[in-house]
């Protein structure tokens, strides 16, 4: 009897925990757009002992590493490695731009697109469950980081923020299996969307999946895929990735999967775009 | 108080682990899961009652630093799981490291497939783990779990 009473409470507790659960995790899923509250306050909360686990993992790496090499050496390669990630993004913000510039003045003699404005942040955590995959970055709200803003790395697109607290902010990467980017095939401009796929593995390299590609569209391997701008979310341009496999799928579509071009694996330093410019207008002629 | 105390600096110390290991492997919460470690410590040592709390409470910071777009899965199901684990070690006589590492492996299968169960009844997209990374998981997990374990237990059993 007296073992009774607190394996009773144990039972009330966990039908209280679970309900309690539930009414969380539904009101996040109703409620769909924006972050909750209890997000922001979580973020807010933990993301400062995060960001100091990482301070002190990466200083104990620093110091390793500029033990183990010479450390004018060291330095210098960091700043040129620096300058060369800089470099890249900007070749590719203005390949983008000059291939989106030509084309809209050949074809609808339209103002070359405006640069973005984007913010520099570091990679402080990593997913922690193999079900999602996200990323943690050391930019908030104070930095201008808003919520769905993309992010990108030097080789391509990485994700969108999902969840933003005043001085970090978590990124949904283009791997997990909900997220979704609008894209197209660059070559033979084929639309379609790009996600995380179904099944996880163990470890190596896992691929995008080009949905809603039909079966008579033209993509072949090695194709290049940039997104297209229509999911309101990522600019028009941004690479996404390569066409690795083309196959048949079960239905209408193709299975086509895509090598993503961002290292999701290495990233260190990401650029979150802060303002992207509003769509460009429909001249005249042309409505 | 005192276990109030040793179970949030455990959870404080998984944070650690989980983001120093995301400096070694690329997506460490793929092989290894520190929090249910102490999850499933906290059930075996301290009864359902405990183990909940503590699944509850390591769940949601799991979601909140690592997790996806919804907080509480890994929440309710560690809660879940902790209370079984908490309940078995109140029938059974669960010691030694090859007994508790059983319970580990079982432990992270019933968390995954929980986890996995929970995303579709909510609509949660999630990625689904093949047999063989979630066999991967739970093997290394136990590993880790039924080392772990006996330390501790050492280094509590020797304190005055």
């Amino acid at each position: 009897m007296a073992l009774a009473v607190p394996a009773q409470r144990s039972r009330y507790l966990l039908a209280g925990l679970v309900l309690l659960h539930i009414t969380a995790i539904s009101h996040q899923v109703d409620g769909g757009k924006g972050v909750s509250l209890l997000q922001r306050g979580i973020l807010a909360v933990l993301s400062p002992l995060q960001r100091g686990v990482s301070a002190i993992v990466g200083g104990v790496g620093e110091a390793w590493r500029g033990w183990a090499f010479h450390r004018e050496t060291y330095e210098e390669n960091r700043r040129l490695e620096a300058h060369v990630r800089q470099l890249e993004a900007e070749l590719q913000a203005h390949s983008a731009r000059a291939e989106e510039s030509e084309r809209l003045r050949q074809l609808l003699s339209l103002r070359q697109a405006v640069p973005m404005d984007t913010v520099a942040a570091e990679v402080v955590g990593r997913e922690g469950v193999p079900w999602f995959r996200s990323l943690t970055i050391d930019k908030g709200e104070a930095d201008g980081v808003a919520l769905d803003a993309p992010v990108m790395s030097p080789t391509g697109v990485v994700g969108r923020v999902f969840a933003v607290g005043p001085h970090a902010a978590r990124v949904q990467v283009l791997l997990d299996r909900d997220s979704g980017a609008g894209v197209l095939v660059e070559r033979s401009r084929v639309p379609g969307v790009v996600s995380g796929q179904v099944s996880g593995q163990v470890s190596g390299a896992e691929d995008l999946v080009l949905e809603y590609v039909p079966e008579r569209a033209d993509v072949a391997v090695g194709d290049v895929v940039v997104t297209s701008g229509v999911d309101g979310i990522y600019p028009k341009g941004l690479v996404v990735g390569r066409v690795r496999y083309v196959g048949k799928g079960s239905g209408l579509f193709r299975d086509i999967r895509v090598e993503p071009s961002a290292r999701f694996d290495r990233l260190e330093e990401v650029l979150v775009v802060r303002q992207v410019k509003p769509p460009l207008e429909t001249p005249r002629s042309v409505q | 108080m005192s276990r109030v105390f040793w179970t949030g600096l455990a959870i404080a110390g998984a944070v650690l682990v989980e983001t120093a290991l995301a400096y070694l492997v690329a997506s460490p919460g793929r092989y290894l899961d520190p929090f249910l470690l102490v999850v499933v410590y906290c059930a075996l040592a301290g009864g359902e009652t405990n183990g909940m709390l503590a699944g509850a409470a390591a769940g949601w910071v799991q979601d909140a630093l690592f997790g996806g777009r919804v907080l509480g899965l890994s929440g309710l199901s560690k809660l879940i799981v902790a209370f079984g684990v908490g309940l078995a070690a109140g029938r059974f006589l669960i010691a030694g490291a090859p007994a508790r590492a059983l319970v580990v492996l079982l432990a992270t299968v019933a968390d995954a497939l929980l986890v996995q169960w929970l995303a579709s009844v909510f609509s949660v997209q999630a990625t689904v783990l093949s047999p063989l990374a979630l066999l991967s998981r739970a093997t290394l997990n136990a590993l880790v779990g039924g080392l772990l374990f006996a330390l501790v237990d050492r280094r509590v059993g020797s304190r005055p």
